[in-house]
């Protein structure tokens, strides 16, 4: 049924009267109904802002890839075509930090990478998420050792964590969903800047809780003897050469 | 550590192998029921006494003890003599069986024209890990000789650029691989953390950064300003042109 501005209101009435007989009492989609968009007649949609604004940002988040180690293998598995991230709106690994709002952190970070991972989060723009995906790059894994970050949410904060070693594409892909459904709930208009609270060069804890939360666990209490920290007596050699 | 045979295991460990009754490190080498190599006889025939022992492993890998002074001198004529030829450098790295035992330096020669390998070992006393660096002789060792500077602190003199190379470059923490090294170092998580935080990776340049900077006039940053870099030889790079 075409929009005749010259036809008659009451025409009008009985054809759609007679359109809805026609159809059991269900709404027909016309393009009057559907406010002219195909007509080119003037429309609007009422919603919320935020509803929009996270619906733009939900489904076209463009990763940072941060891959350090095998979950990066498992990271590629998922952008690739059998898993195919691009069905939720990730049509383009951002290897820029300035055109990205979603790190994903894939593998070990090591101490020397920490201030490199430190920075690229800086770079990114806001909004931004992060996923810690598998368990190094959460805890530190089994690498309990001298060079090695227990866990990236000591040098920046993390939204979602994946476990897994390394996760399959299936997890990264839930973490993701994850990621979409919290921009879903949050209110832009109401956090307009997201809170930034990292300190220049220093951790995201307080170095009490940040002990606290590495200390080891578990068996790794037991790997070895002169584990630990100065205290434990741990022999130093008095002419170990500092650098 | 409530097993008894993981704690013998790990005592063990920490003891290294043992050495024969009454051997000494200056013991003579054993008489020739061993598979002959050209190239230890002509050794012996150089350099006497400064052939400490001669050892083989796994059936015919030959492998040679020689003193830490006339290490250079050794080194080179096995590069340079017509009828050995030892014209690549397979590896430098170091072992450390702990409990106050010398470290080992092994320098793993390989000959191409002659199709011969060779195991030089240096064995270093703790208190005074210093050998002369063959950097000039394999180009090889550069970033070899670096890395068992970094793990072990055994010195090279008469390297051009010895910084870490594996580790940042404020660790303060010692020598990861000796064997008196504590598993996860020797500050606090929080401590590390900090460290690898206010590390500023641009900071540090090479030495032929540095060359290049003095030549162009820019300012060094001040924590490299201080002594001139780390290892800038006072007679200024080689390989950077005439000065």
């Amino acid at each position: 049924m075409g929009l005749n501005p010259d036809e008659p209101d009451e025409t009008r009435r009985d054809a759609h009267v007679a359109e809805m007989k026609e159809s059991g009492g269900l709404p027909v989609r016309t393009a009057e109904a559907q406010g002219g968009i195909f007509s080119g007649a003037p429309g609007f949609l009422t919603t919320r802002l935020d509803t929009v604004v996270n619906w733009a940002r939900e489904n076209s988040l463009w990763p940072m890839p941060f891959g350090t180690a095998c979950c990066a293998i498992e990271m590629m598995a998922t952008a690739a075509s059998r898993y195919d991230l691009a069905r939720f709106g990730m049509e383009r690994m951002s290897f820029s930090p300035r055109q990205a709002d979603l790190l994903i952190c894939a593998g070990r970070v090591s101490y020397k990478m920490a201030p490199v991972l430190r920075r690229i989060w800086e770079q990114m723009p806001q909004p931004k998420w992060s996923i810690s995906m598998g368990a190094c790059a959460s805890s530190g894994g089994v690498f309990d050792v001298y060079s090695m970050v227990q866990g990236i949410d000591t040098i920046i904060p993390v939204d979602v964590y994946v476990p897994g070693c390394p996760p399959r594409p299936e997890g990264l892909m839930y973490g993701i969903l994850m990621i979409q459904e919290k921009i879903r709930r949050a209110s832009p208009t109401a956090d307009w800047v997201a809170d930034e609270s990292l300190i220049e060069g220093l951790p995201t804890l307080p170095a009490q809780h940040l002990d606290l939360v590495t200390s080891p666990f578990g068996n790794s209490t037991q790997q070895n003897r002169s584990s630990g920290l100065v205290s434990s007596g741990a022999i130093v050699r008095p002419n170990d050469r500092q650098p | 550590m409530t097993d008894p045979n993981f704690k013998k295991g790990l005592d063990a460990l920490d003891q290294g192998p043992a050495r024969a009754a009454g051997e000494t490190v200056e013991s003579p080498p054993p008489a020739g029921d061993l598979p002959p190599h050209p190239t230890v006889d002509a050794l012996r025939d150089t350099f006497g006494e400064a052939i400490l022992r001669h050892e083989v492993v796994s059936g015919d890998e030959h492998i040679v003890y020689i003193g830490p002074e006339r290490n250079l001198e050794i080194l080179r004529w096995l590069r340079d003599n017509p009828g050995e030829r030892y014209d690549m450098l397979r590896d430098v790295t170091a072992i450390d069986y702990g409990n106050g035992a010398f470290l080992q330096l092994v320098y793993e020669l390989w000959s191409i024209p002659n199709r011969r390998q060779l195991r030089i070992k240096i064995e270093l006393p703790l208190d005074r890990l210093e050998v002369d660096s063959v950097y000039y002789v394999w180009r090889a060792s550069d970033w070899l000789e670096r890395e068992t500077f970094d793990m072990f602190g055994i010195v090279f003199r008469g390297h051009p650029d010895l910084r870490r190379i594996l580790m940042p470059y404020n660790y303060a923490e010692g020598h990861p691989l000796r064997k008196d090294f504590p598993l996860r170092g020797r500050f606090t998580r929080a401590e590390q953390t900090r460290r690898s935080l206010s590390l500023k990776t641009e900071d540090h340049y090479s030495p032929y950064e540095v060359e290049l900077a003095k030549r162009l006039g820019q300012p060094l940053p001040s924590v490299m300003a201080d002594d001139g870099g780390p290892g800038v030889p006072e007679s200024g790079m080689p390989g950077i042109g005439a000065q």
